[in-house]
């Protein structure tokens, strides 16, 4: 295994709170990587550090080898990095079909003027629709989806991109247990297909069954990463959850 | 219906091109020439305020750059306005994609007023430039060379012209993949930068694009009038009613500003006709606005259209989906103020 994305030392301080202070987090190429740790740990911020919303303070993020560091967020997409959000942002005016065609890996000036939805990029829209059930909704708009269709629609979404690896921001937040299973299978399924994950969860359930590798953050510095079973009974972890 | 769906384009151009021949009296040249050329100038404020939601309140700045480039070229160089113009236009889109360049990094009302601020100081060099602009008596150019009851006709079939060609131009953005990023824009920015739009060249592109018709017009309109001075060439006024236009026609769609043009520019001359003063006119129309964004919020286009798909059929497919699109209606006022909370919510979550 190599390492595909890694963080050095990365730190950001809002006002007088340190969110995010020397970071060290590596990501290994085909894992299902965990990210925990409790409320106002940094999780967020270290994900909007990565994806280039913010730029960090010191520190440096490099993603295939590449230093990713000013990149604005678009570029960094371009990379094969995409991610979701904690709480859900699609396009709300817009349809179904149209939220999958804007994400885009990289886009020519010919094809910026060409029409907005090629045949291919239909067909490939349609086959990951497909894969989330949500083909028999593609004309709606977003706004009219329901919340669980919503998320699974933002996920469909970014894979357009055709990410090496994909960030998610609780992605079983807020939905059922039906929808949270389809989810886990969903990641599943896509990481045997080659994506890498990053995945920031609160759910314990969800986090020791999908993942390989687990990160915890308290703090805004990494507290500890190994297997899933050998955090859950990490006695620094169980303290920094729990509290003493 | 499907009858008219199918000819209203062909009729209402046969319409405008017979116009001018039907009502013969200077007047309605004048008017026939001014609906056109706000309809093309909302038209392509439309692009960067509809379609990107980005909304300039200083475009007059454009399209007194225009005005004032046509006439200074005509009376140094001896070009011919009408020829000139489209080409002088490509300049002023390349100072807006400049100036755009640099304002675009804010949003929302701080975008508002630094395109307010831009207007100013355009307003403020012209006044000050003596000798190029003449300062404050203005710029006057040669006569063009037709007879004078004949003079209007040229104009209103030349602006037709580029109407249809900036018709053309929106209506081919909103389906390329460029008008899908510009909307994505409007829509949820971050998310759109997020997902691999190129937010910055995109406005900066649509924001030159919008810049290029109205500058356009301001060159047609500068040798319309024979006389410009920087208080009507730079007037806020000119800027505002594009965009009251569009608004009321449907903000974002491609014929909202052009229907707008049609209703607002005759309803003004009547007011200005029925009460004398200027300023009357002024407030009845915004009198009027408001009306308008009470009940139609979205302007006239999108209402229709709304209430065509609610006779159709009801279409929704799932239970809560109504409530929850409510609750996102109502989050969104649709106010500037909103707007900027909203987007600063985003960007710091």
């Amino acid at each position: 295994m190599s390492e595909l994305l890694h963080t050095d030392r990365v730190s950001r301080r809002f006002g007088g709170i340190q969110a995010v202070k020397d970071c060290n987090v590596s990501v290994q190429t085909g894992s299902i990587t965990g990210l925990i740790g409790p409320n106002g740990s940094g999780k967020t911020t270290l994900f909007n550090l990565i994806t280039g919303v913010y730029i960090p303070d010191e520190g440096e993020i490099f993603f295939e080898g590449k230093k990713i560091t000013n990149l604005p967020p678009s570029k960094i997409c371009h990379q094969g990095l995409s991610r979701t959000f904690q709480i859900t942002r699609l396009f709300w005016e817009m349809t179904v079909l149209e939220n999958m065609i804007v994400p885009i890996r990289q886009v020519g000036f010919r094809s910026l003027l060409g029409p907005n939805m090629f045949r291919y990029e239909i067909d490939r829209a349609m086959g990951l629709l497909e894969r989330v059930g949500l083909t028999h909704l593609k004309d709606e708009p977003a706004r009219k989806l329901s919340f669980g269709q919503q998320k699974l629609l933002e996920f469909a979404a970014i894979l357009m991109a055709d990410p090496i690896m994909v960030m998610l921001d609780e992605p079983a937040g807020g939905v059922n247990p039906t929808m949270i299973r389809f989810i886990m299978k969903l990641i599943q399924d896509l990481n045997r297909e080659g994506v890498t994950f990053l995945v920031v969860e609160h759910n314990m359930g969800v986090v020791m069954e999908l993942c390989d590798h687990m990160i915890v953050l308290d703090q805004g510095t990494k507290l500890a990463e190994g297997p899933p079973a050998v955090i859950q009974i990490n006695p620094a972890v169980l303290d920094a959850y729990l509290g003493t | 219906m499907e009858l008219l769906r199918r000819w209203w384009k062909p009729i209402a151009l046969l319409t405008l091109l017979a116009y001018p021949w039907i009502y013969r009296a200077p007047y309605y040249h004048l008017l026939g020439f001014n609906v056109l050329l706000f309809a093309m100038m909302a038209t392509s404020w439309n692009i960067m305020g509809g379609y990107t939601g980005y909304k300039s309140l200083g475009h007059s700045a454009f399209y007194g750059l225009g005005a004032y480039l046509v006439a200074v070229a005509a009376n140094e160089l001896g070009w011919n306005p009408l020829v000139s113009a489209p080409f002088l236009a490509v300049i002023v889109a390349l100072v807006a994609v400049l100036l755009g360049w640099i304002m675009l990094r804010t949003s929302g009302s701080a975008f508002v007023i630094s395109t307010i601020a831009m207007l100013l100081i355009f307003r403020l060099v012209a006044l000050n430039l003596r000798e190029i602009t003449k300062g404050a008596p203005g710029l006057s150019q040669p006569l063009p060379p037709w007879s004078p009851e004949f003079s209007r006709m040229p104009f209103y079939y030349y602006i037709l012209f580029w109407l249809l060609i900036a018709l053309f131009i929106s209506w081919y953005i909103r389906r390329s993949r460029f008008g899908l990023g510009l909307v994505a824009i409007r829509d949820d920015e971050g998310k759109a930068e997020m997902v691999g739009v190129n937010t910055t060249l995109y406005k900066v592109l649509a924001f030159g694009i919008s810049a290029y018709f109205v500058a356009l017009g301001g060159g047609v309109w500068s040798y319309f009038t024979s006389h410009i001075s920087p208080v009507f060439a730079f007037d806020i006024i000119v800027g505002v009613d594009m965009i009251l236009m569009t608004m009321l026609g449907g903000l974002g769609t491609l014929w909202g500003p052009v229907l707008g043009a049609f209703i607002l520019v005759p309803a003004g001359d009547f007011i200005l006709f029925t009460f004398g003063s200027n300023t009357i006119y002024l407030a009845i129309i915004g009198g009027l606005m408001m009306l308008v964004i009470i009940f139609m919020p979205r302007g006239i286009l999108p209402t229709i259209a709304e209430w065509i798909e609610n006779r159709r059929a009801p279409r929704i497919a799932h239970e809560g989906a109504h409530s929850m699109a409510e609750m996102y209606d109502q989050s969104k006022g649709k106010t500037v103020a909103e707007d900027e909370s909203s987007h600063e919510r985003t960007a710091s979550h």
